[in-house]
């Protein structure tokens, strides 16, 4: 991997005014070409995807669908068939990488952590990645580990995050699942989900030599305190939107903004929905469909066609409840998993799962992306951002995490936990030995510390966990 | 081959600091209430306004680990999982609160499991300090230490007035002044590297008076050291036998970029005279502090650091020494090492798990190192 020495200490901002609302010709014109430079990739980008890339993609997602439809159940899965509109989940995650492609001199490219504020983003026309989501679409397609090998050939610790030894491992190697990812313009790290992507994108930013802008978010250790939220509304404003606009090339419209806040809300709200059928008995979908169902809701909140895609799978679930159809064929425990996925074993472990009668029904993890949904307001943008990016579950306690499981086994009819310890995510691992101890104790569950790595393959020992899981469901059928 | 050397254990052993527990009694002869402090960075003479005595927990090695893996998972790094045990196995009893500042993910893990899973302990306070030196940084630092010394407020009934603030910093700032001297004259310092560190790390629990008489009975002359300068990075500078075994190979620290150490100078105040403000003074010297990857600090400020540190000490090579699963630190290294590459300095990496001692093979790595290094100073 090539490096440029990146500029040496935190970059100086121009200081933004306090009020950010200079409409201009650009603005209402954004979406067409402000020079000849883009003429050329503007016209390139929605020929390749607006007019033949959707329609392809829609085209195999309807045949997908149909496909799904007509197919015979097998007799020998302990699954019932999939929800149809996973279909919907490649075609919109294939048609953000395909946009992704053509984006560079089309539209500023922000890297962001699954955790940053993206609203003003949005708002101001970026197109964003996140690496995470690249890295676990890396892992769920198998090429995790070897990329990882190659991150640690390029000097970076094997105990470091997988996540990040995947994409370093991917940008050595030019290597990735989704064709090519366009360049950064501007880097956006949330320190909400760890400190990790503090260093990581440290790394991108000397490695791109572009702009890193950094939102820092106090751990919160108790309830929040005015003093913190003031600390991220201030970085979101003096930092983050100076920069992007900056980047941007233009001035960030507050209606635009308030229109961003307000789809994100939407399909943080559908998404919490969609997640909540899974009170339902049977289950009507696993918290593995899940990890695969929120990749919009990660990559594309603040967009309508990501809040239409949720209502056509919330449809879709209201029939599996009204028919009774369950996830899996034979429900007889219920499980509440803890942690990230498990990415390179997420169809393995669902089915060795299922063939014991273990339906995964929810995750904190997935609840992420929606349980913040109360704290947007549209029309209190800043300080609503701070308390929202301030309060994920990853930036509390391990005290809250602890209540939020409990919360969740009253609510879904949990009669086991799966905590992952998750060798390279020490901020949601550490910790877990108490609660589990806690849960089993105090709540009366059984519950299986599963160790392993959310995207490094080489750290899964098939044999160990399938015996431990094994033990874990005769646990559970003896608690009754 | 190696360079002509002194033998470092054949000088008269120096005065024995005085002992934790004497360190203690002492404090609280003075008032003071004894604080667990963590590593690494907290504001010092806040603590001290507001009627505590830090007294920092890393790893003891003494300490058998068992106590922390009952909360803490094998791949916690050793100050987390042993400065659990410590506190656990008696250092609870033995202090009246515990500062967790939030240095990592695995320190705020320790802080946030300490707090919500264990019963019968003292107070556990925390301190976040940002990950940058923004103005906004500095704003939000305010309130963070404000809130910090609040809460030792409330615990020890103090509300600092004019004068504590004043005594606090003179205490402090002298302690630090020591320090300075003893980084600036180590060259001139009748002592091997290892005493040289064993005084450095008794600034982590001695009182301020009691710092600066052990750096001042230092004995001048030449120091008993010799070989190829290196400069020691990393965490901590544990254990100590890594120190004789690199005087033993034939190199010597020349400078350092440790938490334990050098991490920790701040630039001295331009005043002496009491701070009007003194929270802010606490803010500024804070974030004066030199690159740190605990602070998040860009990778090319960290390796210009430590160019400067190689070229003005003389050194050839930079030795970095971790503990086990140090995120911040690894996350760094490849960056680092190609920038001193690009200088043709060499760069060696090694962990240990804070056990006390220096297993054989990386007893071996060392010595290796220092070969190299050696053998390229001859060469050149």
């Amino acid at each position: 991997m090539s490096r440029r020495v990146p500029l040496p200490f935190p970059r100086v901002h121009p200081a933004l005014p306090d009020h950010v609302d200079v409409p201009g010709l650009d603005d209402v014109l954004g979406a067409l070409p402000r020079s000849a430079s883009e003429v050329v990739p503007k016209a390139r980008s929605a020929l390749a995807y607006d007019v033949v890339g959707r329609s392809v993609l829609r085209v195999q997602r309807l045949r997908d669908e149909r496909r799904m439809a007509t197919a015979a159940p097998r007799p020998d899965s302990p699954m019932n068939p999939p929800l149809r509109t996973l279909a919907g989940v490649k075609e919109l995650m294939s048609g953000h990488y395909l946009k992704g492609r053509y984006a560079p001199g089309a539209r500023p490219v922000a890297w962001v952590t699954s955790g940053a504020p993206i609203e003003a983003l949005v708002a101001l026309g970026f197109f964003l990645v996140y690496p995470e989501n690249h890295a676990a679409l890396c892992g769920s397609r198998r090429m995790s580990g070897e990329l990882c090998q190659a991150a640690e050939e390029e000097g970076y610790g094997k105990d470091l995050c997988s996540y990040v030894r995947t994409d370093l491992g991917s940008i050595a190697t030019g290597r990735t699942p989704v064709g090519t990812l366009p360049p950064p313009d501007l880097l956006v790290c949330c320190t909400n989900i760890c400190q990790t992507v503090k260093y990581w994108y440290e790394i991108l930013a000397a490695h791109f030599d572009v702009p890193l802008v950094t939102i820092d978010t106090p751990f919160l250790y108790d309830e929040v305190a005015p003093y913190q939220v003031a600390y991220v509304r201030d970085q979101i404003r003096t930092e983050l939107v100076p920069a992007a606009e900056k980047t941007a090339g233009r001035r960030l419209r507050p209606r635009a903004l308030h229109d961003t806040l307000v789809e994100a809300k939407q399909a943080c709200e559908l998404w919490c929905a969609v997640l909540d059928r899974s009170r339902h008995h049977p289950a009507p979908l696993t918290a593995f469909d899940g990890f695969l169902l929120m990749g919009p809701v990660v990559n594309m909140r603040g967009r309508r066609e990501t809040n239409d895609y949720y209502r056509r799978v919330l449809s879709e679930l209201d029939g599996r409840v009204a028919a009774g159809t369950g996830a899996i064929r034979d429900e007889r425990h219920r499980v509440l998993w803890d942690n990230l996925p498990v990415w390179y074993r997420l169809s393995a472990l669902s089915r060795r799962l299922a063939a014991l009668g273990i339906n995964v029904v929810a995750s904190n993890y997935t609840y992420a992306w929606g349980e913040l949904a109360p704290l947007i307001d549209p029309d209190d943008p800043w300080e609503s951002m701070a308390m929202t990016y301030l309060h994920p579950i990853l930036n509390r306690s391990t005290g809250h995490k602890l209540a939020a499981m409990r919360e969740m086994i009253d609510g879904f009819g949990v009669d086991g936990v799966i905590l992952h310890s998750d060798r390279s995510c020490k901020p949601y691992s550490l910790g877990q030995i108490d609660q589990r101890d806690l849960i089993v104790d105090r709540v009366g569950v059984p519950a299986l510390l599963l160790e392993a790595d959310h995207n490094d393959p080489r750290v899964w020992s098939e044999e160990q966990n399938v015996g431990r899981i094994e033990a874990f469901a005769e646990m559970m059928a003896a608690a009754g | 081959m190696s360079a002509p050397r002194t033998p470092a254990a054949a000088q008269t052993p120096l005065a024995p600091l005085p002992r934790r527990e004497e360190v203690a009694e002492a404090a609280r002869g003075q008032g003071l209430g004894l604080l667990a402090a963590l590593p690494y960075h907290y504001p010092r003479a806040l603590v001290r306004a507001h009627g505590f005595h830090a007294m920092e927990v890393w790893a003891p090695p003494s300490t058998p680990a068992d106590s922390g893996a009952r909360h803490f998972q094998a791949y916690a790094c050793p100050i987390v999982v042993k400065g659990a045990a410590f506190l656990l196995d008696g250092g609870f009893g033995r202090v009246d609160a515990v500062l967790v500042p939030h240095g990592c993910d695995a320190l705020q893990g320790l802080g946030s499991v300490l707090r919500d899973f264990v019963d019968g302990r003292p107070p556990v306070l925390t301190l976040y300090p940002p990950r940058g030196r923004r103005a906004v940084d500095a704003r939000y630092l305010r309130a963070e230490f404000a809130r910090l010394g609040d809460d030792l407020g409330a615990l020890s009934g103090r509300r600092p007035n004019a004068d504590d603030w004043a005594a606090a910093f003179a205490a402090e700032d002298a302690a630090d002044a020591a320090l300075a001297r003893l980084y600036a004259h180590r060259g001139r310092l009748a002592i091997s590297d290892r005493e040289f560190y064993e005084v450095v790390r008794a600034r982590e629990y001695l009182l301020p008076d009691q710092f600066i008489e052990a750096v001042a009975a230092l004995p001048p002359g030449t120091p008993r050291r010799g070989g190829v300068g290196i400069v020691l990075s990393g965490i901590v500078a544990d254990p100590l036998e890594l120190l004789d075994v690199l005087h033993e190979a034939g190199a010597h620290v020349a400078a350092d970029d440790l938490g334990s150490g050098s991490r920790r100078l701040l630039p001295a105040p331009a005043s002496t005279a009491a701070p009007a403000d003194p929270i802010g003074r606490c803010v500024e010297a804070f974030l004066a502090g030199p690159p740190d990857p605990t602070r998040g600090d860009p990778i090319a400020a960290r390796a210009e650091h430590l160019l400067a540190l190689v070229r003005t000490s003389g050194s050839r090579g930079v030795l970095v020494l971790d503990p086990t699963f140090c995120e911040p630190e690894q996350f760094y290294l490849p960056g680092l090492r190609a920038a001193l590459g690009a200088e043709d300095i060499p760069l060696l990496f090694v962990e240990h798990e804070s056990s006390g001692t220096l297993d054989a093979r990386l007893r071996g790595r060392v010595e290796a190192f220092v070969e190299t290094l050696t053998t390229q100073g001859v060469a050149s």
